[in-house]
C-alpha cells in the first residue's frame, strides 16, 4: 500500500507537470464539450428541434395577423420577434435580417389580407348557399402570406414551419367561413322558407328561427398527443447538452491513453522501469499506483466537464445539464469508463515499443472507437450495420450508461450490463498487457 | 574472484572451487548460458564469475559480448537459460524478490523521471525500497551531498547537466545502501570533473563495504577502480585477473586498452 501510495503520488506530479498532457486531458475535451454542444444547438434549432426566433412583419395590423401569430405562438415551434433594436421591421428590413443570418425565417403578413379574407370568405359561404348558378359579383384578389427562409435552414424544419402556417391559415378560413355561415344561414332559411311558403307562414315563426353559431376550432374531435419513451417523467427529448457532456467527457477519459500510454513508454526507454523492477516492488503495484492516479486525475476531469454542462453553458445559451436522479450510478460508470480506458493506456503503452507508435494509433483508435459509439453521431442515426459494430465500442457502452441515467430516468440496476462490460474491458486488458509484458521481459527489454 | 593471472579456465574446475567458498562470496556465477528467444547464438556461453564482499569488479567487453545481460541477470531482470546466480549466499533465480531487498542498479541511461526533482526522484525510488519518515530525508540528505547536489535537489532532473543527470542516477542506486551495486557504464559521456567525482565516490563506497559490478568501456576507469576485472567477449570471459596481473601477461601490455584489443581484436563491433 506505501509503495503504491508512493507511485500514485509520483504520477500525479509527473501529470500535473506534462502540460501538453493537461491540455489533452482537461482543455481538449472541455472545448470539444463547449464547441460541439453550441454548435449542434445551433443545427437543432435549424432541425427544429428547438424553439426558433422568426421575424413576423404585420403589415395589415388587423386580426387576422394576431390569430396567425397567436396560434403560432401556441403551437411552440417558434418564438415570434417582431422588433429588432427596439424598431419595427418593414418587409425589407425582415428579408435582409434573415439573408444576414440573423432570423431562420421571416413571415411577412401583407397588407389587407383581414379584409380580403373575411370578404372572399363571404363571397364563397354566399355562392354555397345560392341554388342557381348566378354570379357572386366581383372576383376578390387573394392575399398570400409570405415567408422567407434562410438558404440553410433544412427541409425538415421547412416543412414543418410550412405545414403549421397552412394549419394556421386553414383554421383561420374555416373560423371566418363558419363566422360568415351562422351569420347567413338564419336569413338564408328565412328567404327559403318564404320563398317556398309564401304567405301561409306567420311572421312570428320567420322572425323565431334561432341564430347559429358553428365554431368549429374550439372543441376538436381529435388530437395527437406526443409521450417519451423513457422510465422517469423526462417531458422533452435529450438535449445537445445531455447528449454531448457526457459522449465528449468520456471522449476525454479514453485520451488519458495517450500521456498514460507515452509515460509507459518513457519509463520503459529511459531504464526507469528497469531501475524500479530491480526495486523490492512488484509490476502490478507499480501498475496499481498507476491506475490509481489516472482513475483520480480523471475524475477530476470527469466533474470539470459536468460543470461545464451545468454551470457555464446555460450562461451560453444551452439548457442546463440534467444528470437524473442516481449520483451513486453516475460516479460508478465514470469509474468503470475510467478503469476501462486506463487499462487501454497500459496495455497500448506495454504493446507500442516506441511513443510515436502510442501517440498515432492512441488517438485514431479512439476516434474510431467514439465514432462507432455514438460520440459524434447518435448511433440510432448510423445503418444498421454499423450499428451493430458500435456495440463492440467501450465508449458505446459509456455513453448508453450515462444516457440511461441523464435521460431515460434509469437507475444503477438499469446501467449493470454496461458497467459489467467496462469492467470487463479494464480486466482483460490488464491481463493482455500483463501476458504481453512478462513474455516481453522474459526476453529482454 | 581474482585467480593468479588467470586466462579461462575449464569449467568443472572452476565449479568445484565455487561450491566449496559459495557462501564467503558476494556473488556467484556459475555456468551461465543465456541464449535468446528466436537467436541461434548463445548471448552468455557459460559465464563463471566470483566476487568477494567489498570488491569492485570490472565487467569489460565489446559491444554485444555479454556485458548488459549478465548485469540484467544478476540484477533479476532476466532469467538465464541455464546455471546458477548466488548473490549473498542467495539464489538470484530461484529467489529474486529476495535479491531486490540486497541490490541496487545504475543503469547506462538516466533512470530518473526527467519533470520531478533529484529530491522527488530520490523519495520515490527511497519508499519503494521502503525507506520511510526520517530514515528516508536523512538518506536523500546523504546520497545529495555524497554526490554534490544538495544545493540544486529541488530543481528537475530536465535542467541538469550531463554530470548532474550521471551523479543523480548514482544517487537513486546507492540511496538505500545496497550490499551489491551493479553499474553500467556510469560515466558515459560526461566532464572530467564529474566523472573524477563519481570515481572517487565509489571507492568511498567501497570502504563502506559496497560490492560493484562495474562495467566500463574506459579502461582507465576499470584500472583505477576495480581489484578485479574480467574481460568477456562473445558471451564468455577470454581474461580475468587484477588489472596489474592481466597488463603484465606475457608478452607485457602497455595498458588495459591494449590487452583488451588484443584479446577481443579491432573489429568494430555494431
Amino acid at each position: 500500500m506505501y509503495k503504491t501510495g508512493a507511485t500514485v503520488i509520483k504520477e500525479l506530479l509527473l501529470v500535473s507537470r506534462d502540460r501538453a498532457g493537461m491540455l489533452v486531458l482537461f482543455l481538449m475535451p472541455a472545448l470539444l464539450v463547449l464547441v460541439i454542444t453550441l454548435v449542434q444547438e445551433n443545427i437543432m434549432k435549424t432541425m427544429g428541434d428547438k424553439s426558433t426566433r422568426i421575424l413576423l412583419v404585420d403589415k395589415d395590423g388587423k386580426s387576422l395577423g394576431q390569430t396567425v401569430e397567436k396560434r403560432l405562438l401556441e403551437s411552440g415551434l417558434v418564438e415570434i420577434v417582431k422588433k429588432i433594436d427596439g424598431k419595427k421591421v418593414d418587409e425589407k428590413e425582415a428579408v435582409e435580417a434573415v439573408i444576414d443570418g440573423n432570423f431562420q425565417l421571416c413571415i411577412i403578413i401583407p397588407e389587407g389580407i383581414t379584409k380580403s379574407v373575411k370578404a372572399k370568405a363571404r363571397q364563397v359561404v354566399t355562392k354555397s348557399l345560392s341554388v342557381d348558378d348566378t354570379p357572386a359579383g366581383k372576383e376578390i384578389q387573394r392575399h398570400d402570406i409570405a415567408v422567407y427562409f434562410d438558404p440553410t435552414v433544412l427541409g425538415g424544419f421547412r416543412s414543418a414551419i410550412l405545414n403549421s402556417l397552412k394549419l394556421v391559415t386553414v383554421s383561420i378560413e374555416i373560423d371566418e367561413k363558419m363566422k360568415i355561415l351562422s351569420e347567413l344561414l338564419p336569413e338564408h332559411i328565412n328567404m327559403t322558407i318564404r320563398k317556398e311558403m309564401g304567405s301561409f307562414v306567420p311572421d312570428n315563426l320567420i322572425k323565431d328561427i334561432p341564430g347559429i353559431k358553428l365554431d368549429f376550432n374550439s372543441d376538436p374531435l381529435l388530437k395527437v398527443k406526443e409521450n417519451q419513451a423513457s422510465r422517469d417523467a423526462f417531458e422533452k427529448t435529450p438535449t445537445s447538452v445531455q447528449q454531448n457532456v457526457p459522449a465528449w467527457a468520456l471522449f476525454g477519459i479514453f485520451f488519458i491513453v495517450v500521456p498514460m500510454a507515452g509515460g509507459l513508454i518513457k519509463e520503459r526507454h529511459d531504464e526507469t522501469l528497469l531501475r524500479l523492477l530491480t526495486m523490492p516492488v512488484s509490476y502490478i503495484t507499480l501498475i496499481t499506483g498507476k491506475v490509481v492516479a489516472y482513475v483520480f486525475v480523471c475524475l477530476i476531469q470527469f466533474g470539470f466537464i459536468l460543470l461545464i454542462g451545468k454551470f457555464l453553458l446555460p450562461l451560453l445559451g444551452s439548457p442546463m445539464l440534467k444528470m437524473g436522479s442516481d449520483p451513486i450510478a453516475v460516479i460508478i460508470i465514470a469509474i468503470s469508463a475510467i478503469l476501462a480506458a486506463t487499462g487501454y493506456g497500459i496495455l497500448l503503452g506495454t504493446v507500442a515499443r516506441t511513443y510515436e507508435q502510442a501517440s498515432m494509433f492512441g488517438p485514431i483508435s479512439i476516434v474510431i472507437a467514439a465514432a462507432l459509439g455514438g460520440i459524434m453521431v447518435p448511433v440510432y442515426a448510423m445503418p444498421k450495420i454499423m450499428q451493430e459494430i458500435s456495440v463492440l465500442s467501450p465508449l458505446a457502452w459509456g455513453l448508453d450508461a450515462f444516457l440511461d441515467i441523464f435521460v431515460r430516468g434509469g437507475n444503477i440496476t438499469t446501467v449493470l450490463q454496461e458497467v459489467f462490460l467496462l469492467l470487463s474491458f479494464f480486466i482483460i486488458t490488464m491481463l493482455l498487457s500483463s501476458v504481453y509484458f512478462f513474455r516481453r521481459t522474459r526476453n529482454g527489454f | 574472484m581474482c585467480q593468479p593471472e588467470s586466462l579461462k579456465m575449464p569449467i568443472t574446475e572452476k565449479t568445484e572451487k565455487y561450491d566449496e567458498s559459495i557462501k564467503e562470496k558476494a556473488l556467484v556465477l556459475k555456468d551461465l548460458i543465456k541464449i535468446y528467444k528466436g537467436s541461434s547464438d548463445p548471448a552468455l556461453s557459460g559465464l563463471d564469475i566470483s566476487v568477494n564482499y567489498g570488491e569492485i569488479f570490472g565487467l569489460l567487453g565489446p559491444n554485444g559480448a555479454g556485458k548488459t545481460t549478465a548485469i540484467s541477470i544478476m540484477s533479476t531482470l532476466l532469467r538465464p537459460t541455464s546455471g546458477s546466480v548466488i548473490i549473498c549466499g542467495i539464489d538470484a533465480v530461484k529467489q529474486p524478490n529476495r535479491i531486490k531487498k540486497l541490490i541496487g542498479l545504475v543503469p547506462q541511461d538516466i533512470a530518473l523521471y526527467a519533470n520531478l526533482t533529484v529530491r522527488e526522484n530520490l523519495r520515490y525510488f527511497g519508499r519503494i525500497c521502503g525507506l520511510k519518515g526520517q530514515v528516508l530525508k536523512d538518506r536523500i540528505a546523504e546520497c545529495l551531498e555524497m554526490v554534490g547536489l544538495e544545493k540544486t535537489a529541488d530543481q528537475r532532473i530536465f535542467k541538469f547537466s550531463g554530470g548532474m543527470k550521471r551523479r543523480a542516477n548514482l544517487a537513486a542506486g546507492i540511496l538505500h545502501k545496497p550490499r551489491i551495486l551493479f553499474l553500467d557504464e556510469p560515466t558515459v559521456g560526461i566532464d572530467a570533473q564529474s566523472r573524477n567525482m563519481i570515481l572517487e565516490k565509489l571507492s568511498l563506497l567501497k570502504e563502506t563495504g559496497t560490492t560493484m559490478i562495474y562495467t566500463t568501456h574506459y579502461m582507465g576507469e576499470a584500472e583505477q577502480l576495480c581489484a578485479c576485472v574480467a574481460i568477456i567477449d562473445e558471451g564468455h570471459i577470454v581474461a580475468e585477473g587484477s588489472p596489474k596481473q592481466l597488463i603484465n601477461r606475457p608478452p607485457g601490455h602497455a595498458g588495459l586498452k591494449d590487452l583488451f584489443l588484443a584479446l577481443t581484436g579491432k573489429r568494430l563491433r555494431d
